[in-house]
């Protein structure tokens, strides 16, 4: 008979964070697209409307893909390899996230169906507002201290 | 004979240094956060879940210079 308690997850308790700057992120997503749509529409028409909505798209997708790798890294804590898997998904989500970001850069350029302006400011009003919503949820958030060894009970397994 | 002497042109995109120059700083910023976020770790495991929460917050704020940067491709070649 055991009387060593099973954790419940090994999972890194930072997780609950991560999820919550996700979903805060959709709804700003939600709010600034529809705020974008309405501004670039009255600049632009209906290329604005467009402009408006793929640049708050590809800013909050792509400041998201941050918390997203880190949530999916995690999914390595508690084995041998956790600390390189978790900087190696990490870093490697972030570098194609540029990657990605230059090449949709380069090919919405110039095209007759976007106006740059109206994406430009969509995309900074994207940015700013996912960083706007990290702030606030990291501010508002508890992660405790000693939180993810003393829930593994057998060290041999980290 | 002529007064001015071109040791050396360029052609293209003056703007385009501009996206690489956008890239540099945050990359630094990058690797700086994210290696003491290593150092942190392997002194203090158990602080891992809070480090992380602040290493995130970092890249956060240093990735959006580099969004910024280079979504300036949008105004700064308009009309090219």
């Amino acid at each position: 008979m055991s009387a060593v308690q099973q954790p419940e997850s090994l999972q890194p308790q930072s997780n609950r964070v991560f999820r919550s700057i996700l979903v805060y992120g959709g709804y700003l997503a939600g709010g600034i697209a529809v705020v974008g749509m309405i501004a670039g529409g009255l600049a632009a028409g209906g290329i604005g409307v467009l402009s408006a909505l793929i640049g708050t798209g590809m800013s909050v997708v792509f400041m998201g893909i941050t918390a997203g790798s880190i949530l999916i890294a995690n999914r390595f804590a508690g084995t041998a390899a956790a600390i390189g898997a978790f900087f190696g998904i990490v870093l490697g989500g972030w570098l194609l996230k540029f990657v990605v970001f230059l090449v949709l850069v380069v090919l919405l350029k110039g095209q007759p169906w976007v106006q740059p302006v109206v994406l430009f400011l969509s995309i900074i009003a994207g940015v700013v507002g996912s960083l706007i919503v990290d702030v606030a949820v990291i501010r508002t958030s508890r992660v405790p201290y000693v939180s993810d060894l003393s829930r593994n009970p057998d060290p041999k397994k980290r | 004979m002529d007064a001015t002497t071109v040791l050396a042109a360029i052609s293209g995109n003056i703007a385009t240094v501009g996206y690489g120059l956008a890239a540099i700083g945050p990359a630094i910023g990058v690797g700086i956060v994210v290696g003491k976020t290593i150092e942190g770790v392997a002194r203090q495991p158990e602080l891992a879940g809070q480090l992380q929460v602040l290493m995130y917050i970092g890249i956060a704020f240093t990735e959006a210079l580099a969004f910024i940067g280079i979504a300036t491709y949008f105004i700064f070649t308009t009309g090219q």
